[in-house]
């Protein structure tokens, strides 16, 4: 039988998946959330995670970014 | 911005009681609205009422203080030198100038002699609107006091001077003042005399001729002298957070006959250029020589203006630098552009111990040769007693912004001299204390515009660029991994693209355009790395000076040496001659004095003139680019310090695609191999390796590490000039490059053509 | 983010839309005639004005001859306009070949127009009064049509406008304002970028929905358009009797005042309108999509932003991506922010409508120069958007453990044959499949 697994599909550039690759190394065993690597570009994950995903990207972006204020 | 911030009027509901007791607390009340939407600081100052020729007029003024000048307005020109001599510069890009009104820069206004009621008059005449009560009722506030009261030296003497004696009488209400006062005769009063008023030149197509005689009418002037020890005491209760009458210092060097004349002229070939001769005029305006601080940006001659004050007030000068090469240089500069003989003037330097003969000459020295406490040989001893025992006309201070400020009270309480100039190219300082400098030396007397300069083709056109490097999967990996964060300024500057990219950028300099390249990296670790790897000279902290000098010699004429790696070094105690290509490889945490002047490494402007007017073939003939990791803290390290060229006007353009997809192996660390030793290397250095270069005799030092807090420094530089690349920016990123396009025509457009 | 953009559909689509019959009416007015002849590509003007005298049909293929080898793909889009319109008809004679012929009403009433010039069903008035200038006129224009705008995109903000019925007002604010129960209404992504549009696209897009909304109320459009196209050609300035208008024209001449393409004034006896350059340019500008205004906006290296304004309705739009700081008599002063640029994003707008919107307002001063717009600021916008949709997050299934090579394939093709197939590895014979799919991909797998 064949198997199906529900997930989300990323497709993004190097560094980006790095990031989550990185995100996912900081979590404990039981709540890791990548499901497969698939290459240096792609992965599948839990299909509960866009939200929180985006969220440590943005988050981690404006780390990066000097905004001058007003 | 240090120096704005601290006079920035905020606005209060009428809250008078609410006062500090601080220096310089004068607040609006406002009366205009302030409407909050989205949570935005938005200023309606939209009821103003424009004048019906608002269109010949070229300013704005808002009543928090803020001027807004249109750059293309015919009166460009005299409102920017009206608006420089009264309000800090916000920023200064090609059409529209921001101001902002603080009580500092009024102080400094006052200072070079223009009243209150002139600033009032002229900036209301150049008012698209009329001026806002708020402003005039600010103005007449903060000026209030300032310039009431002078410091004059004569005949060896100290007066504290007046127009208005009831302000005397009230100094001497004060304990300190009053007790350093040397009464003459046992005379009670007040000396009176009489000065010459100002006359602003510049000004008087807009001033009517009832101000215009004003301003001409002889001004009766009270004194009272003090005792010479008691004078710095004196100016200090005399600052804003004590009496708020803060003094103006000026020499009367045309009647000083007690002090021995030096007789040097400026040679005629020294033709001072139009902002020179401003700022001098700030400086010598009525007749006296005024003390204060003078900003040009590197490359745009401060030397000839330190010059030409010495051979107008023609007396005993003392010179302080900040290094020995430094030293060497202001020598050099002094014989070049005035009549001074070589027996008038004497380096001191720990390697040099020179006197002058005769009775009045120029002293050149660093401040750390002045200010060191420790024990000296008896040689030297014998100079610093001297230098203590002398009254100098002039005491001229270069890169006044780059010494601690203990330093300088130290300097300024040895030394006697009765006019202070300070030149700078940046009025930004590590330690904060910009408010200290503007006391202990006196007032900003003239800013220049850089975007200006470069215009008149004083200066050269850099074209900045910021290059971005993607990370490589390897090194990004490492760099988010928890347990490197101290590794994480060694990964993104030894990132391998970064690498490549530098490379690309100094073959192509050197064989295209037959450049001369200075390659700058703070980080030592990557210095000895990319200069071994690419087989370049390099010159940081160790390097014998011997050796420095062979490698900048054959810099300077070999046809075969044109690229040279820089530690910060290369700020300092170095004379580098002319390059016109600068590359950044690492620099977070350098000082923001540091990008200013390694930019002036290359802004002296090269070629003829007519050729770097715009359209002529050497139109941007200077590149300073700074290599940033993406995705790393270096992004924000590097926007942050862009601020300060931004505010002047220069533009940053990003570059991505170097080099081009397409190389491979004829750049180094192409293959993943190469790659991954280099990583294993970065990841077993130890961690104090790994770091910033600690310089000994760098006199900046002290300041950096207090300031390390407050990271984050001005402007890199970077420049590219599209036109040269663009048969190089095609194509999509690919492999280690940055993201794959996630819609490749939108990729596409930042590769394309430039026009420049 | 896929790019949505409002479809500011061509008038001329509408106008070509309509039933053969009611478009062969139109053609009976020579001002339609001028009017849609001057909205036609240049190539198929040229093909009218040369078929203008000629009876016969002429065949397709003499036509094309013509027409050099890298030019058909231009002949073609002018036939498919023209046959569109009608204005050629297409028949295929008794030699089965294909012809093209000038529909014979618009023929003869474009003859007529050439020779004799139009006669406008009105005259302009002999008025004493004193008419408003031209710069009042615009002055009007610009106020009325602004003041318009604003109340449709916030019905806070504004002055009602007087005609225009509220429920027409709702009309015109579908699609571009959103309404929850309860809440403001906000504007939504076709409502932002309606607002960055130039001022003839708006004003299409308005009349598009003020025709449609009439038709539904069982006014003829052909009428309506009729009418729009022959305002057009009245002479701005001048007063025209309310009395030479149809009942209906009068109510629609009275809904036009509120967008500004007419004025209207009351005399002592009679009561009159004037067309201001808005309804001028309605004709001009329907095929011309460039805007004729002067622009403003003035951006610097430093990205911060000088609209020499006084508009609130500017004031709104540059607030779309700007933080606005200085409001002065006549200028606005902002920065152009990462933050709001970010929220710009959100809301739908992208960086090119920015980036367009900023190059097409530019201030005189610096329209002159290349570019217009400081290379690094809209270098750097787009930078700020494309950094925004680096990660692309599909939901979706992993198929794997397929029983042979064949099944796996199987499955591979008929998920990508549904546009499906996001990822297959055909080492490890896994495959995955957008999620929307999912329902074929169980039925297909069950057959199996």
């Amino acid at each position: 039988m064949v198997n199906i697994i529900k997930g989300l599909y990323i497709s993004c550039d190097i560094p980006m998946a790095q990031f989550i690759i990185n995100m996912n190394a900081a979590l404990p065993h039981s709540q890791k959330f990548i499901l497969h690597v698939l290459d240096d570009t792609h992965l599948f994950v839990r299909s509960d995670m866009a939200g929180s995903i985006r969220d440590k990207i943005s988050e981690f972006r404006e780390q990066n970014t000097y905004e001058k204020p007003a | 911005m240090g120096h704005g911030e601290k006079g920035r009027p905020s606005k209060r509901h009428k809250a008078k009681e609410d006062h500090r007791a601080e220096e310089e607390e004068v607040y609006y009340t406002e009366d205009f609205e302030d409407i909050n939407q989205d949570g935005e600081n938005k200023r309606d100052f939209t009821k103003l009422e424009l004048k019906p020729d608002h269109a010949n007029r070229p300013l704005w003024a808002c009543a928090d203080g803020r001027i807004f000048l249109e750059t293309f307005s015919p009166l460009y020109k005299q409102a920017y030198d009206f608006l420089i001599a009264i309000a800090e510069p916000v920023c200064r890009p090609e059409s529209m100038h921001e101001y902002n009104l603080t009580p500092h820069s009024l102080y400094a206004a006052v200072s070079v002699g223009l009243e209150t009621e002139t600033v009032i008059s002229v900036l209301n005449k150049l008012s698209k609107t009329k001026l806002p009560k708020e402003m005039i009722d600010f103005i007449h506030a903060s000026t209030a006091n300032y310039g009431k009261v002078k410091l004059v030296l004569k005949k060896n003497r100290y007066f504290v001077e007046s127009p208005f004696p009831e302000v005397l009488k009230k100094l001497l209400k004060d304990e300190v003042i009053s007790r350093s006062r040397i009464a003459s005769e046992g005379n009670d009063g007040f000396t009176i005399s009489k000065s010459l008023g100002e006359i602003e030149g510049r000004h008087e197509e807009l001033l009517n001729e009832a101000q215009l005689a004003a301003a001409a009418e002889e001004k009766e002037a009270h004194a009272f002298e003090v005792d010479p020890a008691q004078v710095e005491n004196v100016k200090q209760r005399c600052l804003p957070n004590a009496l708020n009458y803060p003094m103006l210092e000026e020499y009367d060097f045309r009647n000083d006959t007690v002090n021995p004349d030096l007789d040097m002229e400026l040679k005629p070939q020294a033709q001072p250029r139009p902002y020179q001769e401003k700022s001098l005029s700030k400086m010598f305006g009525n007749g006296r020589a005024r003390s204060g601080i003078i900003v040009l940006p590197c490359g745009a001659g401060k030397s000839l203006v330190g010059v030409s004050a010495a051979s107008r007030i023609k007396k005993s000068c003392l010179c302080l630098a900040t290094n020995a090469v430094s030293v060497d240089q202001w020598a050099f500069q002094f014989k070049l552009w005035s009549t001074i003989r070589d027996d008038q003037i004497c380096r001191f330097t720990s390697d040099s111990k020179e006197r002058f003969r005769g009775n009045a000459g120029v002293v050149v020295t660093t401040y750390n040769m002045v200010a060191f406490g420790g024990k000296r040989s008896e040689e030297s001893e014998k100079i610093i007693e001297e230098i203590r025992n002398r009254e100098w006309g002039l005491l001229l201070m270069d890169e006044v912004h780059v010494v601690p400020a203990h330093m300088f009270r130290k300097v300024i309480s040895i030394t006697k001299s009765h006019c202070k100039l300070g030149l700078t190219a940046t009025l930004v300082r590590e330690d904060e204390r910009i408010t200290d400098l503007n006391f202990l030396i006196g007032p900003k007397l003239y800013e220049a515009n850089w975007l200006d300069l470069v215009k008149g083709g004083f200066i050269a056109n850099v074209q900045c660029a910021e290059v971005w490097c993607p990370m490589t999967k390897e090194f990004f990996a490492e760099y988010l991994r928890k347990e490197n964060s101290k590794k994480k300024q060694a990964l993104y500057v030894m990132n391998p693209n970064k690498f490549r990219a530098c490379e690309f950028l100094i073959r192509f300099h050197e064989e295209q355009r037959r450049d001369k390249i200075i390659v700058f990296a703070d980080n030592l670790f990557a210095l000895i790395e990319y200069a071994k790897k690419l087989k370049k000279p390099m010159i940081y902290g160790a390097t014998s000076h011997v050796e420095r000098t062979k490698i900048l010699e054959a810099f300077k004429t070999s046809r075969d040496v044109n690229t040279v790696f820089l530690s910060k070094v290369g700020d300092n105690s170095i004379d580098i001659p002319e390059a016109n290509v600068i590359i950044q490889i690492s620099s977070h945490a350098g000082s923001r004095r540091q990008e200013a002047q390694r930019l002036g490494r290359i802004l002296r402007a090269k070629g003829r003139l007519q050729d770097r007017m715009a359209g002529g073939k050497e139109e941007y003939n200077a590149f300073f680019y700074s290599l940033v990791s993406t995705d790393t803290q270096e992004m924000y390290y590097s926007t942050k310090r862009q601020q300060f060229l931004i505010d002047q006007g220069y533009s940053f353009k990003v570059i991505t695609g170097l080099p081009p997809p397409d190389t491979g192996a004829e750049l180094s660390y192409y293959s993943l191999d190469e790659q991954n030793k280099l990583l294993t290397k970065v990841l077993t250095a130890g961690d104090d390796q790994v770091g910033l270069e600690i310089l000994d005799e760098d006199t900046d030092d002290v300041a950096l590490q207090k300031a390390r807090r407050s990271m984050g420094s001005m402007s890199y530089m970077s420049g590219a000039n599209g036109k040269i690349y663009m048969e190089y920016n095609t194509g999509r990123n690919k492999g280690q490059m940055r993201s794959k396009p996630k819609d490749p025509t939108k990729r596409h457009q930042l590769f394309k053509k430039r026009f420049v | 983010m896929p790019e949505v953009r409002i479809i500011a559909k061509n008038f001329m689509d509408m106008v070509a839309s309509l039933p053969a019959t009611k478009l062969d009416n139109l053609y009976h007015n020579a001002f339609i005639c001028e009017a849609i002849l001057r909205s036609l590509p240049p190539l198929a003007k040229k093909y009218v004005l040369q078929m203008l005298y000629i009876i016969e049909p002429i065949v397709t293929t003499s036509m094309e001859a013509w027409v050099a080898a890298e030019g058909m793909s231009k002949h073609r889009v002018a036939i498919d306009k023209l046959v569109q319109l009608r204005l050629f008809t297409e028949t295929v004679d008794r030699k089965r070949e294909t012809t093209y012929r000038l529909n014979p009403t618009f023929q003869k009433n474009l003859q007529n127009h050439i020779l004799h010039g139009g006669v406008l069903p009105r005259e302009p008035m002999k008025i004493n009064v004193r008419l408003p200038s031209s710069a009042d006129l615009d002055a009007y224009a610009s106020g009325q049509w602004e003041s318009f705008l604003l109340h449709l995109i916030s019905s806070t903000e504004a002055e009602a406008t007087r005609n225009i019925s509220s429920s027409m007002m709702k009309i015109f604010q579908r699609g571009l304002l959103s309404q929850r129960d309860r809440e403001a209404p906000m504007l939504t992504e076709s409502g932002f970028q309606f607002l960055l549009m130039d001022t003839n696209a708006q004003l299409w897009y308005v009349i598009r929905e003020y025709i449609t909304h009439c038709e539904e109320r069982g006014v003829d459009t052909s009428d309506l358009i009729s009418f729009l196209l022959e305002l057009s050609f009245h002479v701005s300035g001048e007063a025209y009797n309310m009395n030479t208008l149809s009942h209906s024209q009068g109510s629609i001449v009275k809904d036009l005042a509120d967008l500004g393409l007419v004025k209207l004034q009351q005399g002592m006896k009679e009561s009159w309108f004037i067309p201001t350059k808005l309804a001028i340019n309605l004709s001009i500008s329907l095929s011309d999509a460039s805007s004729r205004k002067q622009g403003y906006v003035v951006v610097e290296t430093n990205f911060r932003l000088y609209a020499y304004t006084t508009s609130k309705l500017h004031c709104e739009i540059l607030r779309l991506f700007a933080r606005i700081e200085y409001q002065l008599p006549n200028l606005i002063v902002g920065a152009i922010t990462k933050e709001n640029l970010y929220k710009a994003f959100q809301n739908g707008i992208t960086s090119d409508q920015i980036i367009c919107f900023l190059q097409q307002n530019a201030h005189p001063r610096v329209a002159e120069k290349v570019p217009s717009v400081p290379e690094n600021v809209t270098d750097q916008i787009r930078l700020w958007e494309s950094d925004l949709n680096r990660v692309e997050m599909t939901p979706s299934h992993l198929y794997d453990e397929f029983p042979s090579r064949d099944a796996f394939e199987a499955a591979c093709d008929f998920a990508r044959e549904y546009g499906g197939l996001l990822w297959e590895d055909s080492v490890k014979m896994r495959v995955i499949v957008k999620a929307e799919t999912y329902d074929h991909m169980k039925r297909f797998l069950r057959q199996k």
